[in-house]
């Protein structure tokens, strides 16, 4: 399932940083890539948060 | 009698972008195909009837500035044509984000863009886009 993150002030009933899902967008019969193109979301893909090292408990 | 006077003032969004801060004019249309029913026997003309449901054949017309900065008219406008897309507008921006009775949201489904005047420039004047949306099926939410 595609999410989609807000990008520009413009887009109705959102603010910029809104995450959308793309089910939502197709029901509400948008046109996704004709959005992207314009500036107005871009896709989004949540990075994995990096790996910690507690070094204190590494600590002998 | 009681009246009111309606100063407009309308909201509208297009496949999504909200745009009424670009918009000058806005007509929407709501038609049924208009399909003659009269028959032998009749001493008039009939159009439609209980059990005849013709073809919505709506438009939606549109006056925009034009602005080529990012995220604005022809960023949002330009990739529209020749596809289909949704059009909502109400006759306030209140009515966008929670129709009434009092304040209706129209829906645009599935209307199509023909045709779009990238530019439109005369001397000494602010370039202004006129589009035209045909088709689409329309719904009103008024809660």
């Amino acid at each position: 399932m595609a999410k989609y993150i807000v990008t520009s002030d413009r887009f109705a009933n959102c603010k910029r940083g809104d995450i959308l899902d793309g089910d939502d967008l197709d029901a509400a019969g948008v046109n996704v890539d004709v959005l992207i193109d314009s500036g107005h979301i871009s896709t989004y893909a949540p990075k994995k948060p990096a790996k910690t090292k507690d070094t204190e408990t590494d600590k002998d | 009698m009681a009246t009111t006077v309606y100063l407009s003032n309308p909201a509208l969004t297009i496949n999504a972008v909200n745009l009424t801060d670009q918009a000058t004019s806005a007509v929407l249309s709501y038609v049924y195909e208009q399909l003659e029913t009269t028959a032998f026997g009749d001493t008039a003309r009939k159009f439609g009837g209980s059990a005849v449901t013709s073809l919505q054949n709506n438009t939606f017309e549109v006056t925009l500035y034009q602005s080529y900065a990012a995220s604005e008219t022809e960023a949002t406008i330009y990739g529209l044509v020749g596809i289909q897309t949704t059009i909502t507008v109400s006759p306030t921006a209140a009515g966008l984000v929670t129709p009434s009775a009092t304040e209706p949201k129209y829906t645009l489904t599935g209307c199509y863009l023909e045709s779009h005047t990238p530019i439109n420039a005369s001397l000494g004047e602010l370039s202004t886009i006129t589009l035209t949306f045909a088709g689409g099926a329309l719904t009103k939410a008024v809660a």
